[in-house]
């Protein structure tokens, strides 16, 4: 392959959407997460490992997949690589999760 | 890479003409605890905090730290390098440092950071091609345009083009000097100090400055 | 595995004339294709890093590399370029990534 699927200098693109929002509780979390696995004094891997991770993806998922659904991807794969956690328990733990009452949680929730 | 089975996105049930990108935006304005996303996030979270690799203490800090970095600290460094010439120069020579000494910004993993100063004859412009690699302790959660594929694929080939879509035009005399930080390099753009601002305090100063100044889209 | 080079130069001073490796990307690769073969100019030297393609691998990524910001003009990398022919890109690349086409002129001593 000449070029990676990541690797998007110089190709075609589309007017720049430029209105944003503020993080949502659940970006702050995959922020927060990736931050303290690869800092000290966890260090559980490196981000080149992450984005070798995202660069696996094939070139229709990496263009549809917004940016922190494919950190949080990425960060799941190289968590079960570096056999810090197994997919079964993460499996069995989303399973269990999706049971549960939803409870919509903002980052403003008054109640702790 | 296979689907997980609860897989919310529907984009694989319809077809995808490839000559336009992104045929409807992701799905991530709003937080929904039914996506598979929220849900990998929170087990991977609980389970990290149940073997003892993370505490819930730590993530809550980390969140409280992220939330208080915001492009207000880049506006500072500027103000202070248009204010303080010897400021202006030690920044330049040896940046992260130079901050981290004036500001005592708190940094756990310092980066290589370069300060790239714009003159009247140079416009400094920044991207990561490659991925998103972003001053987030100087300016916070990078915006959601400048870790888009397309900000990321044409500022490189038409900065100028770009530039015009928000709203900055420069005359052709001047260098539009684009940076792809390519490798693990964080920059921050030092804008021109606008005319008229002779006299003015420090507060004052960065109270001008914004986001986009300090990526290279905007003019101050 | 590195498929760029396993020589390392002597550093590379400002003015240096280099060329960007033709060569396949690594698995992580952090030349993008766009400069491949494009000619520029040695900036600044960064300094010495550890070798992302092997990184990423939870490889020590040893020899450690220098890194170069290389300055290119626009018109050299995009044959249609429409902006300013003043226009230029800065990238940051690795040494081993790199062609030496010309070392500077000597300053006046």
């Amino acid at each position: 392959m000449e070029k990676r699927v990541n690797d998007v200098g110089g190709l075609p693109g589309m007017t720049i959407r430029q209105e944003t929002h503020p993080a949502t509780l659940h970006q702050k979390r995959v922020d927060a997460l990736y931050a303290l696995l690869t800092s000290p004094p966890v260090s559980a891997f490196r981000v080149d490992s992450i984005r070798r991770t995202i660069e696996s993806n094939t070139p229709e998922d990496y263009r549809n997949f917004g940016y922190y659904d494919k950190w949080i991807r990425a960060v799941h794969k190289v968590l079960i690589e570096q056999q810090i956690l197994t997919a079964e328990e993460i499996e069995a733990r989303m399973q269990e999760i999706r049971k549960r009452p939803v409870v919509v949680e903002t980052a403003a929730c008054a109640n702790p | 890479m296979s689907a997980p089975d609860q897989h919310s996105h529907d984009h694989h049930d319809h077809d995808h003409d490839h000559d336009h990108a992104h045929p409807h935006a992701p799905i991530e304005d709003v937080d929904d605890p039914q996506r598979y996303e929220y849900v990998l996030e929170t087990a991977i979270r609980e389970l990290l905090i149940e073997k003892g690799v993370l505490t819930a203490a730590a993530i809550h800090r980390q969140i409280d730290l992220q939330d208080s970095r915001t492009p207000a600290m880049g506006a500072k460094v500027v103000a202070r390098a248009w204010t303080d010439p010897a400021f202006k120069a030690r920044l330049i020579a040896e940046p992260l440092e130079t901050i981290i000494d004036e500001f005592k910004l708190e940094i756990v993993t310092p980066l290589k950071l370069v300060v790239l100063e714009n003159t009247p004859d140079v416009h400094n412009v920044v991207v990561c091609t490659l991925c998103s690699c972003y001053p987030r302790m100087l300016l916070g959660i990078p915006p959601a345009w400048y870790k888009s594929i397309d900000y990321r694929s044409r500022v490189v080939v038409e900065p100028r083009k770009v530039l015009e879509e928000f709203g900055t035009v420069l005359s052709p005399e001047i260098e539009v000097r684009v940076s792809d930080s390519t490798a693990d390099l964080r920059y921050l753009v030092l804008p021109n100090r606008p005319a008229g601002t002779e006299g003015f305090s420090e507060e004052q100063l960065a109270a001008l400055v914004t986001r986009d100044a300090m990526i290279g889209t905007a003019l101050v | 595995m590195n498929t760029a080079s396993n020589a390392t130069h002597a550093v590379l001073a400002t003015g240096t004339a280099v060329r960007v490796k033709n060569s396949p990307p690594e698995i992580h690769c952090r030349t993008p294709y766009y400069l491949r073969g494009v000619p520029g100019q040695v900036d600044t030297l960064v300094g010495r890093f550890r070798d992302p393609s092997l990184l990423a691998f939870n490889k020590p990524g040893l020899p450690m590399r220098y890194l170069y910001r290389v300055r290119f003009k626009q018109k050299d990398i995009w044959p249609d370029y429409a902006g300013s022919p003043a226009d230029t890109l800065v990238a940051d690349i690795f040494e081993h990534w790199l062609d030496v086409l010309k070392e500077p002129a000597h300053e006046r001593a």
